[in-house]
């Protein structure tokens, strides 16, 4: 490593003014769980590190008329034991506790899984699927981007930006948002395969809302809007999960077309489809209809 | 060199660090504490376990600038007036340390559980030390020793 100079900025604008300064220079340091070995395997190595794992006012939860606020410096724990996180929207917290380990989760922040941009980011299929945004803040200013473009595009935090807040409008009550991960082991493990969903059933199981995000199916995390498609307006029976399982696997032939893993992970989104989606409509069945 | 002040096992320090140090060299190289252990270097292993403003966190993934200020619990604070603390006799009587090098960062996930969840069930205990490896015990004792650290505690009270 070749750190010369480290900071612990007191407040959000003495961050941004410190980023400011330093702009390609710098790099922003909160949980420190991936950026770590990034710096000792010098995959990254920049002059200047600015600490913001201890700014309170980038580690709030809130709800505030109708739109839910995290803060950047969030940890997966600060997800895992927020109350607004286990009814209906209970697949934001199960996705925070299938994070890493206890250790990691301590440590690791919302602004940090998606700042480092990996395609397995546990957190991020659960908020595409709930059409998050999130907000940069940099000494110039503040712009807003959908989680989910800030995969598609290559417009990517500029070196003066801090991913201050990530923020969503409340689903309704009969909105579910389900979460399944497939991991080779309970603890630490790197997702394979993360399928998350937000579902809005009527009393006849036919679906009113399906927006359906992966994770580790591509590039990045994204929606799967040819599943979506598929489902808008049917019945969520076995008989329409099976056809879409075969829609899916399809759109992932076009995809992964040539990759070593499709073979694996055309069955694995067999079971992982199947229990996001039952999951979900479980829920929606012993709780929003109770 | 960047100066930090932090408190760790109770006492206030003062220690000029170089700016690319980790929490876990500060902790052995500057203050000699070298209960905590270096094992994989990255986050997976837990040896280098401490207590870190009351979260147990892996000291090999935090730099050592960003301590400044906070408040840590390593293996060598549990024990208070000469007494082992109750998950570390726990440990002790189960039998629950072979080699001994996962150990000082399983007792303080163990305490950081119990601190947190007073009366953990099996599935419980086994997530609360699943960050911490052991190639020794296949965890069966572990589990039981945190058990009996449980009732210490409770005792305690």
């Amino acid at each position: 490593m070749s750190v010369e100079k480290v900071f612990n900025p007191k407040s959000k604008i003495e961050v941004l003014y410190t980023l400011n300064e330093y702009k390609g220079d710098a790099k922003l340091i909160a949980g420190g769980t991936d950026i770590v070995i990034s710096l000792r395997n010098k995959i990254i190595q920049p002059k200047v590190l600015i600490d913001i794992s201890h700014l309170e006012e980038l580690k709030e939860i809130k709800e505030n008329a109708g739109v839910f606020e995290i803060g950047g410096a969030v940890t997966f724990t600060q997800i895992v034991d927020s109350d607004l996180f286990k009814g209906n929207l209970y697949g934001l917290n199960k996705s925070a506790r299938e994070v890493g380990s206890p250790q990691i989760r301590n440590k690791g922040t919302l602004g940090g899984n998606i700042a480092n941009g990996s395609s397995a980011a546990d957190i991020v299929p659960p908020l595409i699927a709930l059409d998050a945004s999130i907000v940069l803040e940099s000494k110039k200013g503040q712009r807003e981007i959908k989680l989910v473009d800030y995969y598609e595009d290559p417009v990517r935090v500029g070196d003066d930006e801090l991913i201050s807040k990530i923020y969503f409008y409340k689903p309704k009550e009969n909105q579910v948002l389900s979460f399944s991960k497939l991991g080779l082991r309970k603890a630490l493990a790197i997702s394979r395969l993360t399928i998350s969903a937000l579902l809005e059933l009527d009393d006849e199981d036919e679906i009113k809302t399906l927006r359906l995000a992966s994770g580790a199916l591509a590039r990045f995390p994204m929606r799967e809007k040819e599943v979506e498609d598929f489902f808008l307006g049917k019945k969520l029976c076995e008989e329409n999960i099976e056809k879409a399982i075969l829609v899916f696997q399809e759109s992932l032939d076009r995809r992964l077309d040539g990759r070593s893993t499709l073979p694996y992970k055309r069955i694995a989104v067999e079971r992982m489809l199947r229990e996001a989606l039952e999951e979900g409509k479980n829920f929606s069945h012993r709780v929003v209809k109770a | 060199m960047k100066t930090i002040k932090f408190t760790v096992n109770e006492k206030g320090y003062e220690v000029e660090i170089d700016e690319n140090m980790r929490l876990l060299d500060v902790l052995r190289d500057k203050l000699g504490l070298i209960g905590t252990k270096e094992g994989c270097g990255e986050g997976e292993c837990g040896a280098c376990t401490i207590i870190m403003d009351g979260e147990t966190v892996n000291s090999c993934l935090v730099m050592g600038f960003q301590a400044n200020g906070s408040n840590i619990t390593t293996i060598e604070g549990l024990e208070k007036n000469g007494e082992l603390h109750p998950v570390q006799k726990a440990y002790i009587e189960t039998g629950a340390v072979q080699c001994g090098f996962c150990i000082p960062g399983m007792v303080l996930s163990t305490k950081a559980l119990l601190d947190k969840n007073p009366n953990p069930n099996d599935v419980e205990i086994r997530e609360g030390i699943s960050g911490n490896l052991c190639r020794c015990t296949g965890y069966n004792k572990m589990l039981e020793a945190t058990k009996i650290a449980k009732k210490y505690m409770e005792g305690e009270e």
